[in-house]
C-alpha cells in the first residue's frame, strides 16, 4: 500500500475540519528541525479523527494484501502512520532521533501504530533492534502489531530473532497464522526448540497448537 | 497470564465469595525465596502474614515494560532495600532481596552498561541476599555478556545467585545458564536455578545445584505437579515460590501448595525443606540472613515511619474488616 492509497482512504474517512487540521500538522512537522510539532502531533491525532475502523474498497484490499495491510486499523491508527510515512529522511540522524523519540514516550496505542509502522520506515535496518525490543513486550496488543500482517520482521529479522517471535506467538496463544513468512522462514534451530516446547507441554499434560508440527517438520 | 485479553472469559464464570481453607498447615512458617512485592497490595501483605509467610526475597526484575533511563534502575534498587522492606515490615514480614539486571534490560546495551557500574553500591547493603534475577529471556548474545559479567560479581561478592531460566526454549536454556555458571568458576551450592519443570529438574539437581519451583497460575508450575515433582525427587535442595508480580498470580501459592502436599501425604518435614528451610539454607550463605529475625517478631507497630511516611493513610485502622460493606 503507497502513501497515495493511504491519503485516499484517509481523504473519504475524515471531516474536512479533521484533514485540514491533519494536512496543516504535517506541513508543520515536515518544516521543524526539532520534534515538537511531531510529538504534539502523533498524540493529539485520536482526539481529531475517529477511532472506527476504516472502510476499503475493493482494489485498496488487493493494495493491502500487498505489503502493508491497514484492513483492520482504526482511523486514527491510519492516520500516525500517514504521518510516519511523511517524515523527511533526508538526514538519517535527525530521522532516527526522532523516530526513537516517539517509541520511548508512546502509550499503548501510539506503540501499535509505532510498530505496524515497521515497514514504512526508512533505513529499514536501523529498526531490527526496535523490533526485537517490541517482541519482548508483554502487551497483547503491541506483539499483534508487530506480529500480524507485518511483513518487516519476516524480511530484515536475523534467525535468533524471529525465532523468538514465532515462539512467543505459540507462547501467548496468538494466530500463527497471521504472520507473514511464518513457513518460508522455517529453519533447524526453531524446529528443535519447538520440539523442546511441545515435550515440555506434554509433561505438563497441556495441550499443544497444531500449527507447531507443521514448522518442526523441515 | 499476560499478552492477551482472555478477561471476558475469565469474567464470564460466576463469582463466588469462598473463604480459603488453609487449616491444614495452620501454625506453620513459610519462607518465599521469590515474589515481587512492589507489584503487590497492603491485602496482598496481609494475606500472606495471616498465611504463615515470615519472611520473603524480592529479586529485582523488569517493570513489564522496559525502562529508558539509569535513574529508574536506581530508583528501583533503593526502593527494594528502603520502602518496600518498611512495607514488609508493618505486617511482621522480613523482606530481603537480591540485586541484578534483569535478561530483558540486559538488551538494551547502552542502558545496561551503566547500570553495570551503579550495581556494586547495592550488593553489599543490608539483606541483599543475593544477584538476582539474572540469566537468560531470549537467550541473546547480549543475554549473555551480562549474565557472565553478573556471575563475576556475585562470586567476587561471595554472594548466591539467583537465576531465571528462560519460558522460552526452556530446556536448552536452563542448561545453557548452568554451563555458563561453571565456566565463570560459580560452584553450584551458590546457584538457585528458578522457574524449573518436570523437563529440567533431574539435570539440575544431578549438577549440584539448587532447583526453585514457581507455582504460577497457567504459565508455570500448577501445585499439583509439584506435589508431584516432590514425591518423585524428594526435598534434597527443591524450594518453591511464587513469584507473584503484576500478572495473575497468587502471593499464598507457598502455603497453598504446602497444604496440598499434607494432604497428598508429604512429610511435615518434606514440606517444610521445600516451603521454608531449604530456600533459608541457600540464601543465608550470603551471611545476611539472620532466622531469629523472623522466628521472633515482636509486636508490629503499623504506625511507623520511613522517611516521614507512613503505610497508613488518614485514620485509617491498622487492620480492616475484609467482609465488611463499611470503609470507616
Amino acid at each position: 500500500m503507497l502513501l497515495t492509497d493511504v491519503e485516499r482512504i484517509i481523504r473519504r474517512s475524515l471531516s474536512a475540519e479533521a484533514m485540514a487540521w491533519l494536512e496543516q500538522k504535517i506541513n508543520l512537522v515536515k518544516a521543524e528541525e526539532k520534534s515538537v510539532q511531531l510529538n504534539l502531533t502523533f498524540s493529539h491525532i485520536p482526539r481529531f479523527t475517529d477511532k472506527r475502523t476504516v472502510v476499503l474498497e475493493e482494489d485498496e484490499l488487493s493494495a493491502a494484501a500487498n505489503g502493508l495491510d491497514v484492513s483492520d486499523w482504526s482511523i486514527d491508527h491510519l492516520c500516525r502512520v500517514w504521518l510516519l510515512m511523511q517524515l523527511p529522511s533526508d538526514n538519517q540522524e535527525t530521522y532516527l532521533k526522532k523516530v526513537d523519540g516517539l517509541f520511548t514516550a508512546a502509550e499503548m496505542n501510539e506503540l501499535v501504530a509505532l510498530y505496524s509502522a515497521l515497514p514504512v520506515y526508512s533505513f529499514p535496518e536501523a529498526w531490527i533492534h526496535r523490533c526485537e525490543e517490541g517482541i519482548r513486550s508483554n502487551i497483547g496488543t503491541v506483539l499483534e502489531a508487530i506480529m500480524y500482517h507485518n511483513p518487516y520482521p519476516a524480511k530484515y529479522l536475523p534467525e535468533s530473532s524471529w525465532n523468538q517471535l514465532v515462539l512467543k506467538a505459540f507462547f501467548t496463544e496468538k494466530d500463527v497464522t497471521k504472520i507473514i513468512g511464518i513457513s518460508e522462514r522455517k529453519n533447524r534451530s526453531l524446529s528443535e526448540t519447538l520440539k523442546d516446547y511441545v515435550e515440555e507441554r506434554q509433561a505438563a499434560h497441556r495441550t499443544v497448537h497444531p500449527e507447531i508440527y507443521k514448522l518442526i517438520e523441515l | 497470564m499476560c499478552c492477551n485479553e482472555n478477561f471476558q472469559e475469565r469474567s464470564e464464570g460466576e463469582k463466588i465469595q469462598t473463604s480459603l481453607d488453609l487449616n491444614d498447615v495452620n501454625g506453620m512458617k513459610f519462607f518465599d525465596p521469590h515474589v515481587h512485592m512492589t507489584s503487590r497490595t497492603t491485602d496482598d501483605y496481609q494475606a500472606m502474614a495471616d498465611a504463615g509467610i515470615v519472611a520473603l526475597i524480592e529479586p529485582a526484575f523488569w517493570l513489564g515494560q522496559p525502562r529508558t533511563g539509569l535513574a529508574s534502575f536506581t530508583d528501583y534498587y533503593s526502593s527494594l532495600i528502603g520502602w518496600e522492606r518498611f512495607r514488609s515490615s508493618q505486617f511482621g514480614i522480613k523482606h530481603y532481596c537480591t540485586i541484578g539486571l534483569n535478561s530483558r534490560e540486559a538488551n538494551n546495551e547502552a542502558l545496561a552498561e551503566q547500570v553495570m557500574e551503579v550495581l556494586p553500591n547495592f550488593i553489599f547493603k543490608e539483606g541483599v541476599v543475593g544477584i538476582g534475577e539474572i540469566g537468560f529471556d531470549d537467550q541473546t548474545a547480549a543475554e549473555e555478556k551480562y549474565f557472565r559479567l553478573q556471575l563475576d560479581l556475585a562470586k567476587e561478592a561471595g554472594l548466591p545467585v539467583q537465576i531465571h531460566t528462560p519460558h522460552r526454549d526452556k530446556k536448552k536454556g536452563t542448561q545453557r545458564s548452568m554451563d555458563i555458571s561453571i565456566e565463570q568458576g560459580v560452584a553450584p551450592h551458590m546457584v538457585i536455578v528458578d522457574h524449573n519443570n518436570e523437563e529440567t529438574v533431574k539435570e539440575v539437581l544431578d549438577r549440584g545445584f539448587w532447583a526453585a519451583f514457581t507455582i504460577y497460575p497457567f504459565t508455570k508450575m500448577g501445585n499439583e505437579r509439584m506435589v508431584e515433582v516432590v514425591k518423585q525427587y524428594g526435598s534434597e535442595r527443591i524450594m518453591i515460590n511464587s513469584a507473584a508480580d503484576w500478572g495473575i498470580s497468587d502471593p499464598l501459592a507457598i502455603p497453598k501448595t504446602a497444604a496440598l502436599m499434607k494432604k497428598s501425604g508429604i512429610s511435615l518435614a518434606d514440606i517444610e525443606l521445600v516451603t521454608y528451610r531449604n530456600a533459608i539454607t541457600a540464601f543465608a550463605q550470603s551471611g545476611q540472613i539472620n532466622e531469629s529475625d523472623f522466628t521472633s517478631v515482636g509486636p508490629i507497630d503499623q504506625s511507623q515511619k520511613f522517611e516521614s511516611n507512613s503505610i497508613l493513610r488518614g485514620g485509617q485502622q491498622p487492620r480492616i474488616d475484609k467482609n465488611s460493606i463499611i470503609i470507616s
